[in-house]
């Protein structure tokens, strides 16, 4: 024992001629796949890199930014666009700093430490994203795109000091967010006819939520939730009686910006169609139990395209004679149908997974069941499923291509307006694919790191 | 007194020591978690290896059957010398049994399939011999009824003394065992340590990690206490528990007795 | 009871909302004149179907609904079996200890799991064949069987050639002989058991069973002159279609390749995640037995990552069948494609997407129904 403490031996170092050996050639079959690997990745490299940089046609592409990220926008209103930029680059600013927020009072409470992100973390853990962007920038060649995102990431930033903000203004906080949100859509599809609605809802949530709460389910509160969330309804359609003007509706968008928000319309639709759903499926009534059960069944054992077509040739049936859809609302409608279906299951899987000693607990506390479930299993069990919905989310996603086939142009099927370009009617068409292709991949990546992370972080184990 | 070789008289009687650990380090990145290691231990020996947790004491048995690599120093098993070479390591592993505390049976076999499989397949023994074989551990065992049902279907008590029989069946030189009672409920550890002790008794060479300082009182021919990936002190176990040497074994003794 | 009667409300409120929209569509369907019934099935089609010539356009309907199914099982068996392989490959690939393949394989999952299927299928259709390197079909490359003249492959950017079987003599005998060889096999296959386990050597009996069948297959092709042959792909006189040999046409190319290698990379993390979810003590304790690599895997990983496995990749095999549907982006004759074809040559809209979403339906309860089989067989043993 004496001896040890004058030695002080090293572990044992790697050498890279050690590591080559160990992880490369290690036996015969290792040493024989690894020269084949080489080989075809030396091959394929050299390819790739003479279609990137040599032989490519990408002026397809540089020609055709605009129309790949906005389509047949109008160009005269572009400027609805940039403010829409701007707004989100805010509004998300605001939602990250004060979910930051709050990630640092749940550390602080419960003696963890909290580590905020820093910048190079922040681009390691978005590289897919922020590479696609800037490739896109540079490719733009005008100084436009450069300012506007310059603006966005200020904005982002501004927003993100949200963090700094009292515990006590955190709802406030998130419910600016929502406001941001929403008016990065309405500055585009503007701000009459039932613009009010969306906004009247968030702030009649949010006004019901403000209320203090002394006794749980006093009736006064019942009733004092209720009435400064009408007073809130009120206000929001008042403001928007005033402000109203017409804007580009979403049945013009087109291209990337499409593929983006109808993904997001049809996931913030089909969130409380699903949520229903799925606490329909485990009603006591048997006969809405049945009829929710078979929807599901339903709807997951099809493919989205049958819907889509659906949509397309027989919702316009289904309504009055003489209201007539924009195809772009048809498949919105039925990807919230589908998605719905989904959502349902994923809900399912939380409220199952809840243990029963749970509900038995608020049960011995005297609770009634809707108390229960508001204040109990809800918020575990929606918490619990928020990695399986993001990865609904990147479904979604990836699913909003199929709008191609219904003839919407969506960021896939922008293609068709290039290659009807007599310049490239027949080339370029490897060019612009592979264009597509990493554009839904830098963003499907990143959002798929995100939910891994997410996964990590909330501790809910993958069984 | 403490890592001299110390023998006992039946490895001093054969002259020859059947595991034989030299100057042994071993680091996890940069934990070193085995710090210059040398022990001896010889044919029919019982030795028990106690210590806090993290002081390397499963890493210690898990080196002398390569389920972890040593980094420095040589492991000699039965004469053969641990090595990076797959048939010098089959080898070794074929004589040395292994306890774990977790058992490890094999869920989707039932208890006689877990205990035939090796001996079928590794010793290339006929169906009908590696049975008669298995039944015959069974029943060294104590619960013979038990072949045909699954693990799943086994108490703790019953799963950990299937993983000995299961062991004892590929005939090894030496039995290692891993805590083979810390995962126990306590009124089957009894059970457990019954079947080690007549193990011991019937001239099994075993190194054991345990917290069961009852086990070492009654069978172990010397006892060692391991700290930080040190060997702190080794001696019989009728000194060791009256009459501890070093601070460290004083401390923690009396932190478990 | 309040939860009572808003779940009554609930059930009230929704089935209103369908009657309503169910009768507002018969008087909208009624008032255009479009028929409500199914009787459209029995009526001609009206058109024709590429790349099937058998199928003329006065067949009725239903027919072509069965072309649509046979196309779309065709591309889902041979997308699941290609998935399979391919999955299995690249899964096990992940968890190598060579660097290079597992990097390899992690960058083939994380690229084809996190792009559209459908980006994959028209890459495949436009930039591989429509407008891609392969020549038009009158000058189609030909690869010939090394050694001969004879074509082993047509390749062009409207269908490929590969070689296909014909009849040339007594083919029911040749299949008795298979059948024969097949018997023998597992004769072979008992007998190495028995030796194997009465004095313990290796059986070997997959080698036996398969050099038997071989044999078989071998002795009885020569012994019956050549009962069939391998017809080489080649042109007709006016170079437009393939006359001899098996043709695949564009779209089921593109839309199985795409498919398949969609597929196999959710596979590939399937089989990754298995084997990963065994508990490490299980491959420890078999090492501590003093089992080999191989025999590791095959009696003690395998066994439980499958268990593990299955149901995810029942759930895979489903998402690809209904994933064909996707066909219609190549004009593959499968269901949806038809479908919406005869759609757009005014056949009942309503009626049409019915029938679709039955069969899609029938698909994916059968899968459920095989599914739950398996999960019950693979449940462990408990108390």
């Amino acid at each position: 024992m004496t001896a040890t403490a004058e030695r002080a031996p090293a572990p044992p170092r790697a050498s890279p001629l050690g590591w080559i050996k160990e992880r490369l050639f290690r036996n015969v079959w290792s040493g024989f796949v690894s020269v084949v690997l080489i080989a075809v990745v030396a091959y394929m490299g050299y390819r790739a890199f003479a279609f990137v940089f040599i032989n490519g046609q990408w002026d397809a592409i540089s020609r055709n930014l605009a129309n790949f990220m906005i389509g047949r926008f109008p160009r005269d209103q572009i400027w609805r666009l940039v403010a829409q930029i701007l707004l989100l680059g805010l509004g998300l600013g605001v939602g990250a700093g004060t979910a930051s927020g709050t990630a640092r009072d749940k550390a602080e409470e419960s003696g963890l430490t909290y580590e905020p992100p820093t910048l190079l973390g922040t681009l390691r853990r978005f590289w897919s994203l922020i590479a696609f962007v800037v490739v896109i920038l540079f490719m733009a060649g005008t100084r436009g795109p450069w300012l506007v995102a310059g603006g966005a990431v200020v904005l982002g930033y501004i927003g993100w000091q949200s963090w700094r903000l009292p515990r006590t203004v955190r709802l406030l906080s998130w419910l600016v967010t929502g406001l941001l949100l929403l008016a990065a859509f309405q500055v585009v599809s503007g701000t009459d006819g039932l613009a009010w609605v969306p906004v009247a809802l968030v702030v009649a949530m949010a006004a019901w939520l403000v209320v203090p709460v002394d006794r749980l389910d006093s009736p006064w509160r019942q009733l004092a939730g209720l009435g400064a969330a009408a007073a809130g309804v009120a206000i929001v359609y008042l403001i928007y009686q005033e402000i109203a003007a017409p804007g580009v509706g979403w049945d013009q968008w087109s291209g990337m910006n499409l593929t983006l928000w109808w993904s997001a319309i049809v996931i913030t639709l089909a969130f409380p169609a699903g949520l229903l759903l799925g606490l329909a499926r485990r009603s006591s009534l048997p006969a809405l139990r049945y009829l929710a059960t078979t929807y599901i069944e339903l709807i997951r054992g099809v493919p989205l395209i049958t819907l889509l077509f659906m949509g397309e040739f027989i919702l316009g049936f289904m309504l009055p004679a003489g209201t007539s859809l924009s195809s772009i609302s048809r498949s919105i409608a039925a990807g919230t149908l589908f998605t719905a279906a989904y959502v349902a299951e994923i809900i399912r899987g939380g409220l199952q997974s809840l243990p029963l000693g749970q509900t038995e607990a608020g049960q011995a506390l005297g609770m009634g069941t809707p108390v229960i479930l508001r204040k109990i299993v809800l918020p575990q069990a929606l918490r619990a499923v928020i990695p399986a919905m993001v990865g609904q989310f990147i479904s979604l996603f990836k699913d909003s291509s199929l709008l191609f086939i219904i003839g919407v142009t969506d960021f896939l099927r922008v293609r068709a307006i290039v290659h009807a370009q007599p310049d490239f009617r027949v080339v370029a068409h490897a060019e612009t694919l592979v264009f597509v292709a990493i554009g839904f991949w830098a963003i499907a990546y990143a959002m798929s790191r995100e939910s891994q992370r997410l996964e990590r972080k909330l501790g809910v184990g993958v069984r | 007194m403490t890592t001299e070789q110390v023998f006992t008289d039946a490895t001093r009687a054969s002259g020859k020591a059947l595991i034989e650990v030299s100057g042994v380090d071993k680091f996890f990145g940069d934990f070193q978690a085995l710090k210059d290691i040398n022990i001896n231990v010889g044919l029919q020996e019982v030795v028990v290896v106690i210590g806090p947790s993290g002081s390397g004491k499963s890493t210690l048995i898990r080196c002398i059957n390569r389920l972890e690599k040593h980094d420095h120093g040589t492991i000699i098993v039965d004469g053969i010398e641990l090595s990076d070479d797959v048939r010098n390591i089959q080898e070794v592993r074929r004589e040395t049994g292994m306890v774990f505390q977790q058992f490890n049976l094999f869920p989707h076999l039932t208890v006689i399939d877990n205990i035939t499989l090796a001996p079928r397949q590794v010793r290339r023994m006929p169906k009908k011999e590696a049975e008669e074989l298995a039944m015959r551990m069974l029943e060294r065992v104590k619960i013979p009824e038990q072949a045909h049902k699954y693990p799943g279907q086994l108490s703790g008590g019953q799963q950990q003394r299937v993983a000995i029989a299961r062991s004892l069946a590929m005939q090894p030189k030496v039995m290692l065992f891993d805590e083979p009672t810390s995962a126990l409920d306590p009124e089957m550890i009894k059970e457990v340590l019954d079947v080690m002790v007549e193990l011991a008794k019937g001239g099994m060479t075993m190194i054991v990690v345990t917290h069961e300082m009852g086990f070492a009182r009654a069978v172990a021919n010397r006892v060692v206490f391991m700290s930080d990936g040190q060997i702190v002190e080794v001696g019989p176990p009728e000194h060791f528990f009256t009459d501890p040497q070093e601070d460290r074994t004083k401390l923690f003794l009396s932190q478990i007795l | 009871m309040l939860r009572g009667v808003g779940q009554v409300v609930a059930l009230a409120a929704g089935a209103a909302v369908v009657w309503w929209l169910l009768s507002n569509l018969i008087t909208n369907l009624n008032r255009s004149g479009i028929p409500t019934d199914f009787g459209f099935l029995t009526r001609p089609t009206q058109f024709t179907i590429a790349y099937a010539p058998a199928f003329e356009a006065r067949s009725p309907v239903w027919q072509m609904v069965l072309v649509g199914i046979k196309n779309t099982l065709l591309a889902g068996f041979v997308g699941i079996l290609l998935a399979s392989v391919l999955g299995l490959v690249v899964g096990i690939a992940r968890l190598s200890e060579n660097w290079l393949a597992s990097r390899l394989a992690t960058v083939f999952v994380e690229f084809f799991r996190n792009i559209p299927p459908l980006v994959v299928i028209i890459f495949f259709g436009a930039a591989v064949f429509t407008f891609g390197p392969l020549p038009v079909l009158s000058e189609a490359i030909e690869i010939s069987v090394p050694g001969s003249s004879d074509t082993l492959l047509l390749l062009s950017n409207d269908r490929w050639g590969i070689p296909g079987f014909v009849s040339r003599g007594d083919v029911p005998a040749y299949l008795g002989v298979l059948v024969v060889g097949l018997a023998v096999a597992a004769l072979l296959w008992i007998w190495r058991t028995r030796v194997n386990l009465s004095i313990g050597e290796p059986h070997h009996r997959v080698l036996w069973s398969l050099a038997a069948l071989l044999a078989f297959a071998v002795l009885g092709y020569v012994v019956l002159g050549g009962p069939f042959g391998i017809e080489w792909p080649s042109l007709s006189e006016n170079r437009r279609v393939i006359a001899s040999g098996f043709a695949m046409n564009w779209g089921f190319l593109a839309l199985t390749g795409a498919l398949a290698l969609y597929t196999a990379s959710h596979i590939a993390e399937i089989v990754r995640g298995s084997i990963q979810a065994v508990p490490k003590g299980q491959t420890e304790a078999s090492s501590a037995l003093a089992l080999n690599g191989f025999q590791r895997y095959r009696f003690v990983v395998l066994p439980q990552a499958m268990r593990i496995a299955v149901p995810p990749m029942i759930n895979q095999f489903l998402n690809l069948i209904k994933n064909t549907s996707l066909g219609v982006a190549v004009a593959y004759a499968e269901l949806a494609t038809l479908t919406r074809i005869s759609i757009g040559n005014g056949r009942p809209a309503v009626q049409s997407i019915v029938v679709m979403m039955v069969v899609y339906l029938a698909f994916s309860l059968t899968i459920s129904v095989i599914l739950n089989v398996v999960n019950r067989r693979l449940q462990l043993v408990t108390r």
